[in-house]
């Protein structure tokens, strides 16, 4: 485990995940799983890349996938017609799975002031002071009138959802948002 | 997931009060070591972390969004819509139609600019050559697309390259084509109203007075022969690799063998010409092709005689030994020619 080990993850693993959601809310019937699904999948890749880097990243990530949504069929005791039913869509070609997704320019500047506008007020406060201003936590805290604490409570809901936006898909923009706007308290762990 | 009773949201929250606490003004060595423990526990605890700090780190791009901001104020929400430029990803507050008007007025800029560019070259830009080799000569030519030409000994191509197609002109002999890949250009060798096509591939072509000969080494050729009536569309046959093509005036013969059997037939490009259980009369018109001093089948009888074996088509005359000495073949040495008959 390494920062070569981590900074590839980041610049061939993550940038597929909004493709990746997006087959695995196809794929699978149950959406509540795919958070969950996509951590498993994370996993398993890094850890197959610690011993080898895949040559071919993008491929290796959605066999990944596919394998694994496999063995959750299988080990399941009940198998839902549905997932049966859409189970020929995990043998799409993976280059059919999305197009590239761009995180450069525009429209990855655009997606996150998109993000950015839509996260509860002192969080969004929060982000603009320390990402945007760099100003230091402790001087955000001080701005904001609240403890230290709080603003990290802040500042790691809005991480969660920048990134979201960031890599994920749309399940993220929609799902998140709403429910991100009732919730100012930043202490709320379930978001989409 | 099995062995871990949390839930990949609730490690995920673990990883972002990480990484925000992280950035705090307590952070302690203590907290370092703390954190390390937690990333060092479960390799979903480091995918977690990993996650949020490089989209983290990404989230720097906000900053574009500072520009003419001033600092402490915190900007109202969805003012990035109308400095941001139309794109498929924003939802703008610009009118549906200024921003498609917009768009269609720097594509047409676009188009112009481009059908300009691509026209010009497309029609001034031509590669246009010719190469021959005299008799008893071989030459390879590195054409202009990456691809590579092996004229035969007295063989004529002529090329004319745009940029749109890559055409060949057949005009005598023979010619061994490895065709660069370029599916938008397709490459054509052309003899007299026969041509053949190929994208990407190896293949010979040879000019007879009387017919044309087609071996296709690698990939897949097309060979279209031009129809007699304008209308008509011209018929067409695919040649697959190992397949060996001969067009007369009204017939296509193909043999589909295998590439070994049709590289054989291309040993020329090594200086050889290969024999197999071939009737004298037919390898004779071989080395004629190569030779200088003509060879001359005197009686239908020595034309019968089957050979085989690999003959240097630059030795004609190693070949005439042989011949004298292993069969029964008499030979005439003339001035401009040699003539074999049977003893």
């Amino acid at each position: 485990m390494s920062d070569a080990l981590d900074s590839w993850f980041a610049r061939e693993i993550l940038v597929h995940e909004q493709a990746l959601e997006r087959y695995l809310r196809r794929c699978w019937p149950h959406r509540d799983d795919v958070h969950d699904l996509r951590q498993d999948i994370y996993v398993r890749v890094y850890e197959a890349a610690g011993k080898a880097l895949p040559n071919a990243p993008k491929s290796f990530l959605f066999t990944t996938a596919r394998n694994l949504m496999t063995d959750r069929l299988r080990r399941a005791k009940v198998v839902s017609i549905f997932s049966v039913g859409d189970f020929d869509g995990l043998n799409v070609l993976v280059e059919d799975v999305s197009p590239e997704r761009e995180f450069s320019g525009r429209q990855a500047l655009a997606r996150l002031a998109e993000a950015f506008d839509r996260l509860p007020d002192r969080c969004r406060e929060a982000v603009w002071l320390r990402r945007v201003e760099d100003l230091p936590q402790k001087a955000v805290a001080a701005r904001m009138g609240v403890s230290e604490k709080t603003v990290e409570k802040h500042l790691a809901k809005g991480m969660r959802l920048m990134t979201a936006s960031y890599y994920g898909g749309e399940a993220a923009t929609s799902a998140d948002a709403t429910h991100a706007i009732d919730d100012d308290g930043c202490t709320n762990q379930q978001a989409d | 997931m099995t062995m871990d009773a949390r839930t990949s949201r609730q490690i995920e929250d673990e990883a972002a009060a990480w990484l925000a606490r992280r950035g705090g003004s307590s952070w302690t060595d203590r907290d370092t070591a703390e954190f390390d423990a937690w990333l060092a526990a479960a390799t979903a605890h480091r995918v977690a972390f990993v996650r949020l700090e490089s989209g983290w780190a990404g989230c720097a791009r906000l900053k574009a969004l500072g520009a003419g901001i001033p600092r402490g104020t915190i900007p109202a929400r969805g003012q990035w819509a109308a400095p941001t430029p139309p794109d498929r990803a924003v939802r703008t507050a610009v009118p549906r139609t200024a921003r498609a008007a917009r768009l269609a007025g720097v594509l047409a800029v676009l188009a112009i600019g481009t059908a300009i560019g691509l026209g010009w070259r497309a029609w001034f830009a031509v590669e246009a050559a010719s190469y021959a080799t005299a008799a008893g000569e071989m030459r390879t030519i590195a054409l202009a697309d990456g691809s590579f030409a092996t004229l035969g000994p007295g063989s004529v191509i002529d090329v004319r390259f745009t940029r749109r197609d890559r055409g060949v002109a057949l005009a005598r002999g023979e010619a061994f084509f490895t065709v660069a890949h370029d599916t938008r250009r397709p490459f054509t060798v052309a003899v007299g109203a026969r041509r053949a096509v190929a994208v990407g591939t190896q293949f010979a072509v040879r000019r007879d007075p009387d017919e044309m000969r087609i071996v296709v080494t690698e990939g897949v050729v097309r060979l279209e022969l031009q129809s007699a009536h304008r209308d008509a569309a011209a018929p067409s046959t695919l040649l697959t690799a190992g397949a060996v093509a001969t067009a007369r005036a009204n017939s296509v013969f193909v043999r589909a063998g295998s590439v070994a059997e049709a590289e054989r037939a291309l040993s020329w490009r090594n200086g050889y010409l290969s024999f197999h259980d071939t009737p004298l009369a037919a390898a004779v018109a071989e080395f004629n092709r190569y030779g200088a001093r003509p060879l001359v089948v005197g009686d239908a009888a020595v034309g019968q005689i089957r050979i085989g074996g690999n003959f240097r088509w630059s030795n004609s005359d190693a070949f005439v030994r042989l011949l004298e000495e292993g069969f029964d073949v008499r030979v005439d040495r003339q001035a401009d020619r040699i003539v074999l008959h049977s003893r």
